[in-house]
C-alpha cells in the first residue's frame, strides 16, 4: 500500500510518524523548508533545519526508524498532481490552504482515490478528521494566515494527529472511513 | 428534528433538546448564542456571550450512525501546517 501525505507541517509530519507501524510506503509532498520555529510543533529535528520538509521527514523515518518513504519536494499544482498522486492507495490532506485542498479533492474524486482530510482552527482550539465525501474546505480569513507560531497549539496538534493516524489505520485494516471532531475536551466521532 | 452539537472555546457538547432540522444557518447560530448564555450546554455557560460569537462558524448537517439528523456548529478549520 502507498499512502501519500500532502503537506507535512504540523499535522502531516506528526501523523506520518504515527503511521510508521503500517505495512505501507509513505510518500510526502511539500515544497517548504524546515525552519527553527517549526521544531516546536512539527516532527522535525534540529539537523533537518534548512532541508526540504518532505525530504527531511523521509530521511528521519528512514534513518531513525528504518521506514521506507518517498519525498516529493515540490508544490502540488494542476500540472503535477496526477504524477504525484496517481499511484497512491490513500491520500492524506494536511495542507494549510483551501486552494491546495480543492486541488487534492478534485483529483481524488475524479480518479477515484480514498482521501482523508485533517484541519485545524486558527486558535488551536479545535480540529477535524474528515473523509472526503463529507469534507468542505474552509477558507482562510485572509491569504497567508498563520497558526501555531511557537508551538502553542502542540497539545491539540498531538491529539488531532493521533486521531488522524487512528482513522488511517482503521482504513488500512478494514476500509472503514471514520470522521472525528477534536477539541481539548475530547474526541467525538461524527 | 436534529441534535445540535456546539463547539466553542475548546469545548464541545450536544444540546439536550432537539431543534428543527430545517432551521437556517443563521437561526442555528442565533439559537447557539442563547443556549450557551442560558447554560443549556453542559460545561459551557457564558452569560455575557456576544451576539456575534458564532457569526464566522460553520454549520455542518449530517445523518448520525443510526440515521438521526445532527447539526454541528464549529469553528472554521483552514489549517493543516505551520508556516
Amino acid at each position: 500500500m502507498r499512502i501519500v501525505f500532502c503537506g507535512v507541517g504540523a499535522l502531516g509530519s506528526s501523523a506520518a510518524m504515527l503511521c510508521r507501524n503500517l505495512d505501507a510506503t509513505l510518500g510526502f509532498v511539500d515544497f517548504d523548508r524546515v525552519e527553527s520555529k517549526n521544531l516546536a510543533s512539527q516532527a522535525f529535528v534540529k539537523p533537518s533545519v534548512g532541508k526540504n520538509k518532505a525530504e527531511a521527514l523521509k530521511l528521519q523515518l528512514s534513518n531513525f526508524h528504518g521506514i521506507k518513504a518517498e519525498a516529493f519536494g515540490v508544490r502540488l499544482t494542476d500540472d503535477n498532481v496526477a504524477t504525484l498522486l496517481d499511484k497512491a492507495d490513500l491520500v492524506v490532506d494536511c495542507f494549510d490552504n483551501q486552494k491546495s485542498r480543492l486541488l487534492v479533492s478534485g483529483f481524488c474524486r475524479a480518479k477515484p482515490t480514498p482521501l482523508v482530510h485533517a484541519a485545524l482552527a486558527a486558535d488551536g482550539s479545535f480540529g477535524l478528521v474528515r473523509w472526503d465525501a463529507r469534507f468542505v474546505a474552509d477558507p482562510e480569513d485572509h491569504e497567508g494566515q498563520a497558526t501555531c507560531e511557537g508551538g502553542e497549539h502542540l497539545p491539540l496538534i498531538g491529539l488531532l494527529t493521533a486521531t488522524l493516524a487512528r482513522s488511517i489505520q482503521d482504513f488500512v485494516k478494514s476500509a472503514t472511513e471514520r470522521d472525528f471532531m477534536v477539541s481539548l475536551s475530547g474526541v467525538i466521532e461524527t | 428534528m436534529a441534535i445540535l452539537n456546539i463547539t466553542y472555546n475548546g469545548m464541545s457538547a450536544d444540546y439536550g433538546r432537539p431543534i428543527d432540522d430545517r432551521s437556517s444557518d443563521a437561526d442555528v447560530r442565533r439559537y447557539a448564542v442563547e443556549i450557551v448564555r442560558s447554560g443549556g450546554l453542559r460545561g459551557l455557560c457564558i452569560a455575557n456571550l456576544a451576539n456575534d460569537a458564532f457569526d464566522y462558524y460553520v454549520v455542518d448537517r449530517f445523518d448520525g450512525p443510526q440515521g438521526q439528523k445532527r447539526i454541528y456548529l464549529r469553528p472554521k478549520v483552514p489549517f493543516g501546517a505551520d508556516r
